[in-house]
C-alpha cells in the first residue's frame, strides 16, 4: 500500500537500487543514490524548520537535481512549489508570497533572479547558493547535499491527504492560482497510469513538460512506482525539433508524454524519417486538442506505436483518455474518451441539472485524481465545486471543469470547447472552438487561434490568427472565403492574421491572449 | 559588420527587444530564456536571409544554434563545405 510519493522512490530504491532512476544531460543517477541524495536534502530542510505542509519553492532549469528536489522536498514532509525558470521574476514572487514560502531550492546560475527574490519577498532559507553571494538569508550549497553521509534519513510522517505539491496556473483574472494536490490525488494518477500504460522496469520514459507543468507528474511518479527510468529532457532541447527526435532515438525512449504541439513541431520539422524511433511504443498527448489531420500522419510516420489522448485540467491531473487505436479515417476531432478508474462524470446545463445522455453539457468530475482545492482562494474553491447533497446530510463534490462535452453512444466523450470559449458577437452567440476547427479544414492551414476584440460598442469582433502549411501562400481574402463556406455570417473571422508563428505558454499551448492583446495594441496604433 | 556584430545587433534588437546589456558570443541564448521556441525559428530565418543560404532542418539544433559563437561555428562549415 502506498500512501505517499516518496514512498514510490523508497520501494523502487529497495526493488532497483542500481537501476537508473533518472537521466538528464548524458547523466544518471540510479534508485538508490536518488534515494540518498533525496534523503540528504530531506534533512536538511527539515534542519531549517520545513515541516508537515511547508511550501518549499523549487526554481532551476530541468537536471538531475530537479528530481532530487522533489523527492527531498516532500521527504521532509512538505509541499514543492515549482517556479517556472523562464517567468518574469515578479510573477514568481508573487506566487512566493502568495503560498509564504520561506525556503527555496535552486542552483547557482539562477543567483541573479535570487538575489531580485530575496530581496521582494520574505525568504530565509536558500539552497543551492553559495554563502558568499551575500543574499543576507542563510545560503547552502549542493554540496552539503552530495556529501552527506548515507545513514542520514528524515523523520518523516506524511499520510495521503497532506499536501504534495502545489501548481501554480493563469487564472482567468490574470492573477496566477496555486492548484493543491495531496499524495493521494498525485497517487491515484500515477497508479492508474503506471497500470493503463503497462509501464514496466524496462520503460525509458521522457520527461519533455517543465516541471510547473501536471503532465510532469505522469514522468516522474507513474515511471517510478514501475522502477523504469525518467529520461529528463532539458528545456534548450525541446526548443529544437531535431534536437528532441536525435534525443528520443538515442535515449531509446520508450513512452513519450507532451504536448501535441511538440510532436507537431517533431514532425515538422524534426527530420523524423531519419530517425530510429523504433522503440517507442506509446506517444500519449494531452493539454490541448490534437488536430486530427497532423495526428493521422504522425501514425503514419510512426507505425509501430500506440497514441493516446489524455484529457484533464490540471486540477483533476488526468480524467479520460481515448487509446487512438486505428488512424483516423475523416478530420472529426478524436474525442477524449472514458473515464479513468475511480472517476465520476456529470454533464449538466447552466442550472447544474444534469442532462440527458448525448446532450451537450459542463463536465464536472469527481473522484481519486481531484485536488485539494486553490492555494487561500475560498472564492475560487467556492465557485469551482459543486456540492450534490446525498441522503439530505453529506455531499459529494464535483469539481467543475468548464469545458462542454457530449457523451457519445459509444461510451466516449467528445470535447467541444471551453464554456467561457462562448461568446456574443454583435448578438450571437459563437464558439470560438468551432470557428478555428473551420480554419483548420482549410488544406493549407498548419494552425489557427480564434479570439475576441471589444468592438468599443460593448460586444465582440472575432479574429483569427493562421499559420500556413511550409511552402504555402495564404492570403487574409482566401482564409475569409473558406470560412464562409463552414460558417455562419456572424461568426466568420472580422481579421484574419496569416503569421510565421504564434505566442505561446511556457507550456507550449497557444496564447490567445497574447494574440488578442498584440491585435489591440497594434489596431489602436492604426 | 562582420557575422559576429550581425548576429548580435539582430539578436538584441530583434529577439531581446533591445533590453540586455552586452552579448557575450559564448552566452547560452535559451539558457537565459533569450529565445524561446517562436525564436528559434525567427533566428532560423534571419540566418537564412541574411546570409543566403538554407539551413536544413536536420542542422537545426542545440548545438548550432545555443549561441552567437555556435552559429558563427556553423556558418564557416556551412560556406567552407
Amino acid at each position: 500500500m502506498r500512501i505517499s510519493l516518496p514512498q514510490v522512490l523508497d520501494q523502487a530504491a529497495e526493488r532497483y537500487p542500481d537501476k537508473e532512476a533518472v537521466r538528464c544531460n548524458g547523466k544518471a543517477l540510479t534508485y538508490a543514490e536518488l534515494q540518498r541524495r533525496a534523503d540528504a536534502l530531506a534533512c536538511l530542510l527539515q534542519q531549517q524548520g520545513v515541516r508537515r505542509g511547508d511550501r518549499v519553492g523549487m526554481f532551476m532549469n530541468k537536471d538531475l537535481e530537479s528530481a532530487v528536489t522533489v523527492y527531498g522536498i516532500m521527504k521532509a514532509g512538505g509541499a514543492y512549489v515549482p517556479l517556472d525558470p523562464f517567468a518574469p521574476v515578479s510573477r514568481l514572487n508573487f506566487v512566493i508570497q502568495d503560498c509564504g514560502i520561506k525556503v527555496l531550492v535552486t542552483k547557482p546560475n539562477k543567483l541573479p533572479q535570487v538575489k531580485e527574490m530575496v530581496a521582494e519577498t520574505n525568504l530565509t532559507t536558500v539552497i543551492g547558493i553559495e554563502p558568499q553571494a551575500n543574499l543576507g538569508v542563510q545560503c547552502i550549497t549542493w554540496d552539503s547535499v552530495v556529501n552527506a553521509p548515507p545513514t542520514a534519513r528524515p523523520n518523516i510522517h506524511v499520510i495521503e491527504q497532506d499536501l504534495a505539491y502545489i501548481l501554480y496556473t493563469s487564472g482567468s483574472t490574470g492573477t496566477p492560482k496555486g492548484i493543491m494536490h495531496t499524495h493521494r490525488s498525485a497517487l491515484s494518477f500515477a497508479e492508474w497510469a503506471a497500470d493503463e500504460y503497462g509501464l514496466t522496469s524496462e520503460d525509458r520514459v521522457s520527461n519533455h513538460a517543465p516541471f510547473h507543468f501536471d503532465l510532469s507528474t505522469f514522468d516522474m511518479y507513474a515511471t517510478a512506482i514501475a522502477g523504469g527510468t525518467t529520461v529528463i529532457i532539458p528545456e534548450f532541447v525541446t526548443k529544437f525539433p531535431a534536437s528532441l527526435s536525435k534525443l528520443l532515438q538515442d535515449e531509446r525512449i520508450t513512452v513519450s508524454y507532451s504536448v501535441p504541439f511538440a510532436l507537431i513541431q517533431m514532425m515538422e520539422r524534426g527530420v523524423l524519417e531519419s530517425r530510429d524511433l523504433s522503440a517507442l511504443r506509446w506517444v500519449l498527448f494531452a493539454g490541448e486538442v490534437f488536430p486530427t489531420k497532423h495526428l493521422r500522419r504522425l501514425m503514419q510516420m510512426l507505425p509501430h506505436a500506440r497514441f493516446s489522448n489524455l484529457y484533464g485540467p490540471t486540477e483533476t491531473n488526468v480524467c479520460t483518455f481515448y487509446h487512438v487505436n486505428e488512424i483516423p479515417q475523416t478530420d472529426e476531432p478524436i474525442p477524449i474518451g472514458i473515464p479513468c478508474a475511480n472517476e465520476e462524470m456529470l454533464v449538466v446545463d447552466a442550472d447544474d441539472n444534469p442532462v440527458p445522455p448525448g446532450e451537450v453539457g459542463e463536465l464536472l468530475v469527481r473522484g481519486g485524481t481531484v485536488m485539494r482545492g486553490y492555494w487561500g482562494r475560498p472564492d475560487l474553491n467556492e465557485k469551482g465545486f459543486y456540492r450534490r447533497q446525498v441522503f439530505g446530510f453529506y455531499e459529494d463534490v464535483f469539481y467543475r471543469t468548464g469545458d462542454l462535452v457530449q457523451l457519445l453512444p459509444d461510451g466516449n466523450y467528445k470535447y467541444l470547447g471551453r464554456k467561457d470559449r462562448q461568446v456574443k458577437t454583435r448578438g450571437y452567440r459563437v464558439e470560438l472552438d468551432e470557428v478555428e476547427v473551420a480554419l483548420l479544414s482549410h488544406e493549407g492551414v498548419q494552425e489557427a487561434a480564434v479570439y475576441t476584440v471589444p468592438d468599443g460598442e460593448g460586444s465582440n469582433l472575432i479574429e483569427a490568427a493562421v499559420i500556413p502549411k511550409e511552402g504555402v501562400e495564404l492570403t487574409p481574402a482566401m482564409l475569409a472565403r473558406h470560412a464562409n463556406t463552414k460558417l455562419p455570417h456572424y461568426a466568420v473571422p472580422v481579421t484574419i492574421h496569416v503569421m510565421r508563428d504564434f505566442p505561446r505558454t511556457s507550456t507550449g499551448k497557444i496564447n490567445r491572449r497574447e494574440l488578442q492583446a498584440l491585435s489591440m495594441k497594434n489596431g489602436a496604433s492604426v | 559588420m562582420n557575422t559576429v556584430e550581425i548576429l548580435k545587433q539582430y539578436i538584441k534588437e530583434e529577439l531581446m527587444n533591445g533590453a540586455g546589456g552586452d552579448l557575450d558570443v559564448n552566452e547560452n541564448l535559451l539558457a537565459s530564456g533569450i529565445i524561446d521556441s517562436l525564436g528559434v525559428l525567427r533566428l532560423v530565418s534571419f540566418v537564412e536571409e541574411r546570409f543566403n543560404i538554407e539551413v536544413p532542418d536536420e542542422d537545426v539544433t542545440l548545438d548550432n544554434f545555443q549561441s552567437i559563437q555556435a552559429i558563427t561555428d556553423y556558418l564557416t562549415q556551412l560556406q567552407s563545405a
